[in-house]
């Protein structure tokens, strides 16, 4: 019988018709509406009364009929009338026009659209009522709002002009430029490789000690060591002439205890001074660590506060106010009263001496409160007094010279853009320390000078094309000096690659304002050919560096920088003085000296191919003049790259990156967890039917590599041939020991040298020794022996080294790719192909599958004969919290042994790893364990040593890779 | 080319080295170590139709290069620096010999001067790190088509 259906039945009510049929008994029970599936039709049949009464049966459903004509009529709160209707009577835009509806509903309609209107005003939270755009933009607020902004991560000097650019990120308590938003990966590339790319890195930190040359010496000895290269006592960079790198260890702890790397300065011997002055600049994940071995070697324990803010330092508690927090400037400015949020905070009114800096000392009011110092609430923003002068931005720039003009004649303005602070120390934090025992002075000077870097082989030329030597001297300095290093600056032009020069040299400068020279359109610099240089000037240029005395600068005195950096002229001031110029576009007459140092950097200089690549400048400033040097610099034709830039400047160069090939630092490992965390949170985006399932490939630690285990693992697995297996808690350590790293690298390079000569005569000219060995006498190094292997086992035993993989074929290494040892039978495969892509791993199969889910779920393979061995996620089912941390795909925190887990021996893991440009090859840069890269090269034949296997985290394709270690 | 770097010494104290100094003096080395960086050439700027041989790219890529450069110039110029010397002259003379006979060759050679930095392996105690010139023999080949 065909059951009849009702238009807008719900599915779940059917109308059944059977009852109609005799013989069912009370009809009038079984037919009708029945709620729910029933599959016969007879579900309730069962337990049916024996009679019912009419009356009582028909008031009861009465109640009910009713509730349903009423709901059939009205429609429910949430749901439209039109929605109601059938569709061919719905038209377009009912909701707005009540006219579309029928005459019927009309009124109900309009009702709805009444009460809906009026509902927002009656549930809606009021919304804090925002000043007007017109308001907001307003300079002054404008600042407030940046200050507000930046307390919990500094702005560099150049944050605005990035910010409009690139993808800023918030990382060391510095807000940094990423990466360009507009494609430029490729172009940047070009740019660092034939002309010249700018970055900001005013966000490094620059410490400065002060005291005599033995004692400075004396205490840092203890933090470097002569086997990793360079020390501070370098004779080459003592005496100012050259900018050194070296790396830093723990106070007496050398071969553990690695802090990273550091760029240092000294200050040219003055003719009368007896102190030196020593800069060391460091990244800023490594800062704090530095700095508390410097205050422990130099037996600082004195912190020095300064006369303008005595009282930086009392009160850590500081900014911890409430009100503080939401009104940053109203109670740091003497004007707050006059401000219009002022008003709302009385004690801002009371204290408004608490400005402590330099034109707060000369503002008539700020005398009128003695009382102020004694009051806590007064320093509540501690950091607004480490710095003295207002360090403008420069589009900041109009309203802070207002508000000293309007100032000066006794009335206020706006409050000016002011840096707080810096993110690399708390608040409060001292900047100055004094030991009485060894009279050195250490000194914080993060964001006290302004670093630009220029890579590429012409960044020369944009520098001698944007900055010209000062045409009037700044006082104190030599005017025979200031020629000399003018000639020396002009000499530059002659030369033709940044890489001629010899590395890390320094030129002290004093420059012009490069806003007067400024260009009317942007063009790209290029060398002129046609420049007649004397030739002599530049080969000794070329040959010696800059020599010594033109190193001096006084962008080393802390008062002439901060005089500099005060006497700076706004932009609005340039730009008036130029629409006053008689002649439109003439150049105007400079007012301001700025002194600028100039330090070379070299690109790499160990290794074989690609020398000298990535030379550049760095450009060294007083603060707040960043953006008067940026913009001209712009304006020459350079590129701007990031921190994305850094790192493949770094990784094109074969150099490690900081902080991202420092497993062993403790800024390394603060890297890594962000890394994990990182990467972590990117795979758990991605759905679970689209995420790479790492166990079956076999891939351990795809976000994090277990670098400590690694080692661990090696050593034992080499001891346990020797049984000397000895189990303690050593960490592990990179190898930085320029000794041990050459030995390696002869051994690897043996096979090199046959590959880069193509012709069979040449090879077998070059199968020689060196030339320059014989020529020169000295005994070559150990060849590969396993009495040699051993013994440099026993020295490292867990020691990383730091190399560099060149895929033989194609193949583009990713992060945290595995470095694998190849068996007998790959090589033998690569000697009989040359072009073979490399083995396959097995697929792994993946224990921890969740057997709940339904696709998976097999009635055959769910039975507890099932091998359930290294499954920590199955074996107690009942830990939730166990539960929750296992995340598909990814195998769970006790790891199985990592070297032996898949079918080739893990070495190591890639941190870097890309298309090379430079190379036109995949490229990676990985950390591998020194025992089992020993042990591998020990079993490898002698033409084929230092070939690994490279496979990516989520693939199973290994691929033949070339091993390189630089020296 | 060559090895960039390698241990340099002089640790046989009767052999002593003697390096010659831009000053032209020469300098005894002390028996230290010392690891020898050479740096690039000096590049002179470039036109258009200068080739630069080098041991590095592929020889028939160069030799492309060279023939497309001179359908749109009259005359190139290749040089070539120490080893590269011979593919100079190889790329020159097969570019005349695939012309039949159209360009003409006309070779230069000169004197390059190449700048070596010794670094001490011991920084602290070596003293100035040396450095030193060496001279190198280039070839600067000119293939032009003859004037009419």
């Amino acid at each position: 019988m065909r059951e009849k259906k009702m238009r807008n039945q719900p599915r779940n009510v059917t109308y059944t018709s059977a009852g109609r049929g005799a013989g069912r008994g009370q009809g009038s029970q079984v037919c009708g509406w029945v709620r729910g599936h029933q599959p016969g039709g007879h579900g309730y049949s069962q337990d049916l009364p024996k009679y019912i009464t009419a009356s009582y049966f028909a008031k009861a459903r009465a109640a009910e009929v009713n509730a349903m004509l009423k709901a059939a009529s009205s429609p429910a709160g949430s749901c439209r009338v039109f929605s109601a209707l059938p569709k061919h009577m719905r038209r377009r835009a009912m909701s707005h026009d009540s006219k579309r509806l029928p005459l019927r509903l009309r009124e109900g309609a309009l009702r709805l659209a009444e009460r809906s209107q009026r509902a927002p005003d009656q549930q809606k939270k009021p919304v804090p009522k925002s000043r007007s755009r017109r308001a907001r933009r307003r300079h002054g607020n404008l600042l407030l709002e940046f200050n507000r902004r930046q307390k919990k991560s500094r702005w560099l000097e150049t944050h605005i002009w990035h910010a409009k650019r690139f993808h800023m990120r918030k990382s060391w308590s510095f807000c940094v430029p990423l990466t360009p938003t507009a494609k430029s990966f490729r172009a940047s590339y070009r740019a660092m490789d034939t002309h010249a790319l700018l970055q900001d890195l005013s966000y490094f930190c620059c410490l400065e000690l002060q005291g005599s040359e033995d004692q400075i010496l004396r205490a840092l000895a203890r933090l470097t060591n002569k086997q990793t290269g360079r020390t501070f006592a370098a004779v080459s960079c003592l005496s100012g002439a050259r900018q050194g790198i070296l790396q830093l260890y723990k106070a007496d702890r050398f071969p553990q205890g690695s802090l990273g790397p550091a760029e240092f300065l000294w200050r040219p011997r003055a003719p009368d001074a007896s102190l030196r002055q020593l800069w060391i600049w460091l990244h800023p994940a490594l800062k704090q660590e530095v700095l508390s071995e410097l205050l422990l070697v130099c037996r600082c324990s004195q912190a020095v506060s300064e006369d303008r803010h005595p009282e930086a330092d009392r009160h850590p508690e500081a900014d911890r106010h409430p009100e503080a927090d939401r009104h940053p400037e109203a109670d740091r400015h003497p004007e707050a009263d006059r401000h219009p949020e002022a008003d709302r905070h009385p004690e801002a009114d009371r204290h408004p001496e608490a400005d402590r800096h330099p034109e707060a000392d000369r503002h008539p009011e700020a005398d009128r409160h003695p009382e102020a110092d004694r009051h806590p609430e007064a320093d509540r923003h501690p950091e607004a007094d480490r710095h003295p002068e207002a360090d403008r931005h420069p589009e900041a720039d109009p309203a802070g010279r207002k508000r000293k003009r309007k100032r000066d004649g006794g009335d206020t303005g706006p409050p000016s853009k002011r840096l707080l602070g810096d993110g690399t120390r708390p608040a409060g934090a001292p900047v100055r320390w004094e030991s009485t025992d060894t009279h050195i002075t250490i000194r914080d000077l993060t964001m006290e000078i302004v670093r630009f870097r220029l890579i590429g082989p012409l960044a020369h030329t944009v520098l001698t094309d944007t900055l010209r030597p000062a045409s009037e001297m700044l006082s104190g300095e030599n005017e025979s000096l200031h020629q000399q290093q003018t000639h020396t600056f002009q000499l530059l032009r002659g030369v033709c690659s940044t890489a001629e020069l010899p590395a890390g040299c320094v030129l002290g400068l004093t420059v012009d304002d490069p806003r007067l020279t400024l260009p009317q359109k942007r063009g790209k610099t290029v060398p002129d050919p046609q420049l007649s240089t004397e030739e002599d000037g530049v080969r000794d240029l070329r040959l010696r560096g800059v020599p010594a005395h033109c190193s001096q600068s006084s962008l080393w005195d802390e008062s002439t920088r901060e005089c500099v950096t005060r006497d700076r002229l706004s932009d609005r001031e340039l730009n008036r003085s130029r629409s006053a110029l008689l002649v439109p576009g003439s150049r105007l007459s400079s007012s301001s000296a700025v002194p600028v140092l100039l330090v070379h950097h070299a690109g790499r200089v160990c290794g074989e191919e690609r020398r000298h690549w990535g030379s550049g400048w760095d450009l060294l400033l007083p603060k707040g003049w960043g953006m008067a040097f940026w913009v001209p610099l712009v304006y020459r034709g350079v590129r701007v790259g990031g921190l994305h830039m850094s790192v493949k400047h770094s990784q094109f160069m074969g150099q490690p990156h900081f902080p991202h090939d420092y497993p062993d630092c403790p800024a390394g490992v603060r890297f890594q967890s962000e890394q994990e965390l990182e990467l972590l949170e990117k795979f758990k985006r991605r759905p679970p039917s689209k995420r790479t399932n790492f166990i079956k490939h076999g891939c351990l630690a795809p976000f994090r590599c277990p670098w400590q285990q690694l080692t661990e693992e090696w050593e034992e697995l080499v001891s346990l041939s020797e049984e000397t297996a000895s189990r303690d808690e050593t960490p592990f350590t990179v190898l930085r020991s320029l000794k041990e790293l050459r030995l390696l690298s002869g051994w690897i390079r043996h096979r090199m040298r046959l590959r880069m000569t193509p012709d069979p005569p040449r090879t077998r000219l070059r199968m020689t020794p060196d030339p320059p060995l014989t020529r020169l006498g000295v005994t070559p190094d150990p060849p590969l022996t396993p009495a040699a292997a051993t013994a440099l086992q026993q020295e490292f035993r867990r020691s990383l080294i730091w190399v560099r993989l060149r895929l033989l074929s194609k193949g583009q290494p990713a992060l945290h790719a595995m470095v694998c040892v190849p068996t007998t039978s790959d090589l033998q495969l690569l000697r009989t192909d040359g072009h073979c892509s490399g083995p396959q791993e097995p697929r792994h199969t993946d224990h921890l599958r969740d057997p709940q889910e339904p696709r998976h779920t097999d009635p055959a393979r769910s039975d507890p004969q099932e091998p359930r061995h290294t499954d920590p996620a199955r074996s107690d089912p009942a830990d939730p919290e166990r539960r929750e941390r296992v995340l598909r795909g990814v195998c769970p925190p006790p790891l199985p042994r990592v070297v032996s887990h898949c079918s080739r021996q893990t070495l190591g893991w890639v941190t870097q790893g890309d298309f090379s440009l430079t190379s036109g090859c995949g490229e990676a840069l990985a950390l591998i364990s020194l025992t089992g890269l020993t042990h591998t090269l020990l079993t490898q034949p002698k033409d084929q040593r230092g070939l690994l296997l490279l496979r990516n985290p989520s693939s199973l394709q290994y691929r033949f890779a070339q091993i390189s270690l630089d020296t | 080319m060559a090895e960039p770097r390698s241990p340099v010494s002089a640790s046989v104290p009767h052999n002593p080295m003697v390096l010659p100094t831009p000053e032209g003096s020469s300098l005894e080395m002390d028996p230290m170590e010392y690891t020898l960086r050479k740096r690039l050439p000096r590049k002179l700027p470039k036109r258009r139709n200068d080739v630069y041989v080098n041991m590095k790219t592929d020889f028939k890529a160069q030799l492309a290069r060279c023939q497309k450069l001179l359908d749109t110039h009259r005359e190139i110029c290749i040089h070539g620096l120490g080893l590269a010397i011979n593919r100079a002259i190889n790329i020159a003379l097969q570019l005349q010999t695939s012309s039949q006979g159209a360009l003409q060759l006309a070779a230069n050679t000169s004197t390059v001067e190449l700048i070596d930095d010794l670094e001490p392996e011991d920084p602290d105690e070596a003293g100035e790190p040396l450095t030193r010139t060496r001279n190198n023999s280039a070839i600067h080949i000119k293939v032009f088509y003859p004037n009419p």
